[in-house]
């Protein structure tokens, strides 16, 4: 039977890898997403999960050995966080160029300035141009159904890449929230077998993954990828109608508007600072405020054409950059420069600029998103941005 | 639509079928700036070019009397022209030869 626990977002990302039916779960442990790892093998022990939990020795490893039991046919689960996240680098783009659907769980934390444990999405983020999907949940709800959703869509045949899945590290890795969970029997529905067809290692059938290609070879791999990802919108579209009706779920696939529709100001943002945001909406609303929000799902494929719908509606709109790119064309961030690249061709474009904000796992307080709502206000009655970056909580 | 040579196709994924003694779909030995170039007469069989080649480059013939070269996939690294014991193998430029592979339009 369904049934709704309290779970972090370590504990209800284990419950969708239980449900997922995974075949090989490779570990290394780093905190915040270690609990998950915990949490399978714990399953896996109790004889709750039927599969091959193999500890790496590192999160190099960890991705060699999903790589190679993904090229096997295996449905495959492993994740890190961190500089555990960068310290694989190597063999991200192997696996999507390999077309393997592999997925990844980042519970993000900050990369070693020298040592931090909060959350950050640089360590993700960093990772964004690798070939694989790549998208970020605000809640332990979103977290458990991300999961089960990326496996559909990574192993459609039309798509066949690899996931990142991602959540805040602390925020929603370890904060418990209820959690809905579907019966198996609806998961098995929306969620069938891993079938790799002839993509498969197999003894009767020798052939060679990952061989060395000609540099004139090289432009055409990259275009199957370019191929695979202009294919997967629709492909996300209908996989995330397939388990909004089967889960009885209300997802919009790329964008989620937050009292946006008479806004003038508002927030783009996404992950776990997207609650605090929805109470300082919500606040500000009670003080006369036009305030609203937009939270992003999807960051590969980037939704450049729902971005520029959504954000259409404000006069002025505040980008939250959690991650990091010193020296950018934002001088800060990277959502900034994605969110005014999808708003270029628009006969009227809103006011952007970015705040720095919930770096090195720094809470945004309530406090911080007045600020900014401040700084949006100004921007719309000057008719222009001062200035394209803030440092919320660092600056006047 | 795209149109992808024929000769720069690569199968889905990159997944060939496991190649007998070459991978013909994956030839690698165009970059090369130097190769190795061997002397029969002072070759005793000594097989460590066939031992050290990381590409498998060096072979013994069919009538096992000489070892030869596989230009298709051979890098110029020279480590067989280090390993040598015989100093039967010296290095030459690879745009002293009419075949030089960094001549050619398309590789081989």
């Amino acid at each position: 039977m369904a049934k709704e626990l309290t779970l972090s977002g370590c504990a209800a990302a284990a419950q969708a890898i239980k449900m997922a039916k995974v075949d090989v779960i490779c570990s290394y442990p780093i905190r915040p997403y270690t609990a998950v790892m915990m949490e399978l093998a714990k399953m896996v022990n109790d004889g709750e999960l039927d599969a091959e939990f193999v500890h790496g020795e590192g999160e190099h490893a960890q991705l060699a050995v999903v790589y190679g039991a993904s090229a096997a046919g295996a449905r495959v689960f492993t994740g890190s966080a961190g500089v555990g996240v960068t310290y694989a680098f190597e063999n991200y783009s192997p696996i999507s160029g390999g077309r393997l659907p592999v997925q990844m769980m980042i519970a993000d934390r900050a990369l070693d300035p020298p040592g931090d444990f909060g959350s950050e999405h640089t360590d993700a983020m960093s990772a964004r141009d690798q070939g694989w999907i790549m998208g970020w949940a605000e809640t332990p709800q979103e977290a458990f159904d991300n999961h089960l959703i990326n496996y559909r869509v990574g192993e459609d045949r039309r798509v066949m890449l690899p996931q990142f899945v991602c959540q805040d590290g602390y925020f929603v890795s370890h904060i418990a929230a209820k959690v809905k969970l579907p019966d198996q029997a609806q998961v098995d529905e929306f969620l069938p077998e891993y079938d790799p067809g002839d993509h498969v290692l197999d003894p009767k059938k020798p052939c060679s993954h990952g061989p060395q290609i000609r540099p004139d070879q090289g432009a055409i791999m990259d275009l199957q990828r370019g191929e695979a990802f202009l294919a997967l919108p629709p492909v996300i579209e209908e996989v995330i109608d397939d388990y909004n009706r089967i889960m009885g779920r209300s997802y919009s696939p790329w964008v989620e508007e937050f009292m946006a529709d008479d806004a003038e100001i508002g927030f783009f943002l996404m992950g776990a600072h997207t609650a605090t945001a929805r109470h300082a909406v919500r606040h500000l609303r009670d003080q006369g405020v036009k305030a609203g929000l937009v939270k992003l799902r999807f960051v590969r494929p980037w939704p450049s054409q729902q971005v520029a719908e959504a954000l259409s509606k404000f006069k002025a709109v505040g980008v939250i950059e959690t991650s990091t790119s010193y020296g950018g064309s934002m001088r800060g961030g990277n959502l900034l420069a994605e969110v005014r690249a999808s708003l270029y061709d628009l006969p009227r474009r809103p006011l952007t600029t970015s705040f720095m904000a919930g770096l090195g796992g720094d809470v945004i307080p309530l406090q911080e998103f007045y600020w900014m709502a401040q700084k949006l206000a100004d921007a719309v009655k000057a008719g222009k941005v001062e200035k394209p970056v803030y440092w919320a909580g660092l600056e006047h | 639509m795209f149109d992808i040579p024929k000769d720069r196709a690569v199968p889905f994924g990159c997944v060939t079928p496991a190649p007998d003694t070459e991978q013909p779909m994956m030839i690698t030995g165009n970059w090369r700036e130097y190769r190795p170039v061997i002397d029969q007469e002072k070759c005793n069989l000594c097989m460590n070019c066939v031992a050290f080649c990381p590409d498998a480059c060096w072979q013994l013939d069919g009538a096992e009397e000489e070892v030869v070269w596989n230009a298709k996939y051979c890098k110029g690294c020279l480590v067989c022209v280090n390993e040598c014991s015989t100093e039967a193998l010296s290095k030459a430029y690879e745009l002293d030869f009419p075949d030089g592979v960094v001549r050619l339009e398309k590789p081989f």
